[in-house]
């Protein structure tokens, strides 16, 4: 009797069909969202949150340049900015040096360190926040843009986790040679582990970028009353809450806003990416 | 270009754990030191002290004429070279090599000119622009040799260097290292756990295991004299085959027996000499060593050997040039296990030897090694530590060897029999004792001396009969050091030597003192703090260099409440005015010597002394001499 063979190459090609579709059923399901708002905000005619027909009309580019000249957004956008890009550089310096520090200097209290910031990160930071803004209001540092950036950048050193993770990868007897060869610690640092960690100061610096940029919660908090230092978060949230704005069609702008809020991030990740991809350590030990 | 002197270096972590055991060594200028041992056994641990990646626990570390205990590894001047390369990867192969003269800010034109230079000793100067991951692993090793050579170091460091290559490019790399060296006439320390890289490049090889050292010495003297069993089995392949043997005299001869085996062979006396007595004695058992190179299969060899033993062959290695014969003296073993009856014979011969093939093989009774059972050192020792003799005391006269010598009042005791051990340094020239010198040599520049007296054989080790007019053969005077003498009877001993160094309990305290001092023309009191010890009540104020090693090796807060030994030599006490209370106990004439016998606190002292001195007396230690001991952890603090 003639054994049948299932074609393996056949087997290996309906798995992948059902791979590829079950993955861009997925992706439409994420997309969705994105392309409404995109088409939405370039919509001419008014529409509300519950817009009952998604291709517009007439395509315009009003609601930007309202966006630009009528709206407070500008300010909002310079301000959000201004936070994320000063926590930015703070938070990646940090996390740096304190993953540096633990992931090669051997000190009393090491590890318990390091378990109390994993631990302290697991709570979320809101539950702190009635404290921290009246310690801020005492120092006068609320509705105050260094005020959210001290914020922001305060705890950075518990995000040292995945860095230090990285670090450790780098073999210890590179630092060892440099030191032979001259270097002190922290030419150590700058000079041989620096330019090796390429990959995970990109990841750092986006993590970093990131978290301000949307943030929500504290600056609500911080800002509140005085609409010349709402970020973008702040100030976009304002106008869902005022109905009248609503009703006068500005959710398009809103959404206007949003494409606009979008573009630094996506910019950001679309620049940095490569250097995600290139493997920088090959070559400096066996392998 | 320097020497590195290590004193009693311990590497101890915080859980107890010592990985250096009192590593004792002076390396000389331009050596090629090799340290070997299996993995584990300190070996790259003390390399890392030396570059100064791994602290001192205790003992001294000196590069040249510093101390280098504190320092910073970029201060030593030394280089290094790691088993996985670790270069740049950042940076092309030129950047790497220039990275440390760079950092030294060496001008431009000059770190060029070091560079290709060393470009072009290695071979490398087609690769100075290319990034090490471009490069294969041999290429990537001459890059780190040639960061290390371009700095010109005192010392060259290589931790297993060759260890990640193929074998063929290690062969290769391994005569480059050889060549760079003498090429550079630098100070190498090289690490390894392969015995034919140490042996084919060393100068000198440092065997080492569990931390301790087994055996400094060059690869030859390693090989032809391995100071233990585990010298003996880790240098030289196929390793060297162990059988358990008793040793019996009989006239001339010593029968050696093996257990497990019908085998025995005979050989003569003269070639024990050195042994102790007490493993002649045909009960105690030894282990005996013996070469695969050693035994041979040759027809005339057999004819004209002496020992000849039946070996039962098992299987055979090809290696093309040679083959291995591996075989069993035990009718019964099946010589592919290691044990106490197999043997492995390197077989020059061709002859057709099938499996289950009883055949007679030659040992070489020259090359014996013999090893104690229990503590698996040496029985022949190159240089005897003792003579062993039947002694006999009667009427205050020592009697051995066919002679007579008046004891001294302070070891003088009853008649009885017993057994004398005759350290082979108590041998002095001044005494009236008649021998004559009958050979002579001079190991690792010790020089030992083999004596014939009534018809018995000493060792005398540092007799400089030569300065003294005399020549071998010709008869000389010889005296003895009694304070060096051991006497066993029945198992006890009546005679002890004088215990060379003094032990005393003392702890390292911290003092607060007032000083005045004159501030314009004002008197203050200025507090001051001295570090000192406190022996038996007593305060003696510590050198800046002492108590720097203290809190270096106990930390800060140990420092103080650690039980310390003052450790200082019979000559390092003095008798003076002021210092450590003692109460005179006795006195030991030795004749030449006298010594007064005291008790400071629990322990009991001597000290040499010119006359008889009664009442209580002050003892003063010679702090220059003197050594700091950690009671616990038995370290050699200074």
């Amino acid at each position: 009797m003639a054994k049948k063979f299932k074609s393996k190459k056949g087997a290996e090609r309906v798995s992948l069909i059902v791979a590829y579709t079950v993955l861009i059923i997925i992706c439409l399901i994420w997309l969705i969202p994105f392309l409404m708002l995109i088409i939405l905000s370039f919509r001419g005619e008014q529409a509300g949150i519950s817009a009952d027909y998604l291709f517009p009309k007439q395509w315009s580019f009003n609601n930007y340049i309202k966006l630009f000249t009528e709206t407070k957004f500008l300010t909002w956008y310079g301000n959000t900015l201004l936070v994320s890009v000063v926590v930015t550089v703070f938070q990646t310096i940090i996390v740096l040096m304190t993953s540096y520090a633990l992931s090669r200097l051997r000190f009393k209290l090491r590890k318990p360190l390091m378990n109390l910031m994993l631990i302290l990160g697991m709570f979320p930071g809101f539950l702190s926040m009635t404290a921290v803004y009246f310690v801020l209001k005492e120092i006068n540092l609320t509705q105050n843009i260094v005020g959210l950036i001290l914020v922001y950048s305060a705890s950075s050193a518990m995000q040292y986790y995945i860095c230090k993770g990285f670090f450790d990868t780098i073999p210890k007897s590179l630092d060892e040679a440099a030191r032979i060869d001259g270097a002190s610690r922290h030419t150590v640092f700058l000079k041989i582990i620096l330019p090796l960690a390429k990959p995970i100061i990109i990841y750092t610096v986006l993590i970093a970028f990131i978290a301000p940029w949307g943030e929500f919660m504290f600056s609500s908090f911080m800002m509140k009353g005085d609409p010349d230092k709402f970020t973008v978060a702040v100030g976009m949230k304002s106008w869902l809450d005022n109905s009248t704005l609503m009703a006068e069609g500005y959710f398009t702008v809103f959404c206007a806003a949003a494409v606009v809020v979008s573009i630094p991030i996506t910019a950001l990740f679309i620049w940095l990416q490569r250097y995600y991809v290139e493997g920088v350590t090959g070559g400096s030990v066996k392998g | 270009m320097a020497d590195v002197s290590l004193k009693h270096i311990y590497k101890v972590y915080p859980n107890g754990t010592k990985a250096v055991n009192d590593f004792n060594m002076q390396i000389e200028d331009q050596e090629f030191i090799v340290f070997v041992g299996p993995s584990g056994c300190g070996k790259s641990t003390t390399l890392r002290m030396i570059a100064g990646l791994e602290d001192i626990s205790a003992g001294e570390l000196k590069i040249g004429e510093n101390i280098v205990n504190d320092m910073e590894p970029k201060d030593r001047d030394i280089a290094m070279v790691f088993q996985n390369y670790a270069l740049y990867p950042h940076m092309t192969v030129y950047e790497n090599i220039a990275f440390g003269l760079r950092l030294r800010k060496l001008p431009k034109d000059e770190i060029h000119k070091r560079v290709v230079e060393a470009a072009n000793i290695l071979g490398i100067t087609e690769y100075l622009n290319k990034k090490p991951k471009e490069m294969s692993g041999g290429q990537r090793q001459r890059v780190a040799l040639g960061r290390a050579i371009v700095r010109e170091p005192k010392v060259m460091l290589l931790d297993e260097p060759l260890s990640n290559l193929d074998a063929k490019l290690r062969t290769q790399m391994r005569a480059e290292i050889s060549k760079l060296h003498s090429k550079l006439k630098t100070t190498f320390i090289y690490v390894t756990h392969d015995q034919v890289e140490a042996m084919t490049m060393g100068t000198r090889i440092v065997v080492m295991k569990d931390g301790f050292v087994q055996q400094i010495d060059t690869p030859k003297n390693l090989y032809n004299y391995p100071a233990n069993k585990f010298v003996a089995g880790f240098i030289g392949t196929p390793q060297m085959n162990f059988f358990e043997a008793t040793l019996n005299k009989e006239g001339e001869n010593v029968i050696i027996k093996f257990e497990y085996s019908d085998a025995q062979i005979t050989v003569p006396y003269s070639m024990l000499y050195k042994a102790k007595p007490a493993y002649l004695d045909g009960k105690t058992k030894v282990y005996m060593g013996l070469r695969a190179e050693d035994i041979s299969l040759l027809p005339e060899d057999i004819k004209n050997s002496k020992a000849v033993v039946k070996v039962k062959v098992s299987h055979k290695e090809e290696l093309g040039s040679e083959t291995l014969v591996y075989g069993d003296i035990n009718m019964g073993g099946d010589g592919y296990v290691e044990s106490s009856t197999r043997v492995i014979i390197k077989d020059n011969s061709g002859r057709d030897l099938k499996a289950g093939d009883i055949v007679d093989v030659a040992w070489n009774i020259e090359k014996i090694h013999l090893f104690d059972y229990e503590n698996e050192q040496c029985v022949l020792p190159r240089i005897p530590e003792y003579n062993y003799l039947d002694c006999e005391i009667k009427n205050g006269k020592l009697c051995f060897a066919g002679c007579e010598i008046d004891l001294p009042e302070a070891v003088k005791c009853n008649d009885l029999k017993g057994d004398l051990l005759l350290p082979t340094d108590a041998l002095t020239l001044n005494g009236n004792l008649k021998a004559e010198v009958v050979s002579h040599e001079s190991i690792n520049g010790i020089n030992l001396s083999a004596l014939n007296m009534n018809g018995h054989r000493f060792y005398a080790v540092n007799l400089q009969y030569s300065e003294a007019g005399k020549t071998l053969n010709s008869p000389i005077n010889i005296g003895i050091d009694f304070k060096k003498i051991t006497v066993i009877s029945d198992g006890k001993t009546v005679i002890a030597p004088l215990s060379e160094l003094n032990k005393l309990n003392c702890k390292f305290v911290k003092r607060k003192e007032y000083e005045e001092v004159n501030v314009n023309g004002k008197i203050k009191r200025k507090k001051a703090i001295r570090f000192g010890f406190d022996v038996a009540g007593k305060f003696f104020e510590a050198s800046e260099d002492m108590s720097q090693k203290i809190f270096a090796a106990l930390g800060i807060k140990k420092a103080f409440t650690t039980p310390l030994n003052l450790e200082c030599g019979i000559y390092d006490l003095a008798i003076s005015e002021s210092g450590i209370p003692a109460k005179i106990e006795g006195y030991l004439d030795y004749g030449s010597e006298k010594f007064v016998k005291c008790s400071v606190g629990g322990s009991e002292v001597y000290v040499n002394t010119d006359g008889e001195i009664s009442g209580e007396i002050y003892l003063q230690p010679n702090f220059e001499k003197v050594g700091i001991v950690e009671i616990e952890r038995e370290i050699k603090i200074i």
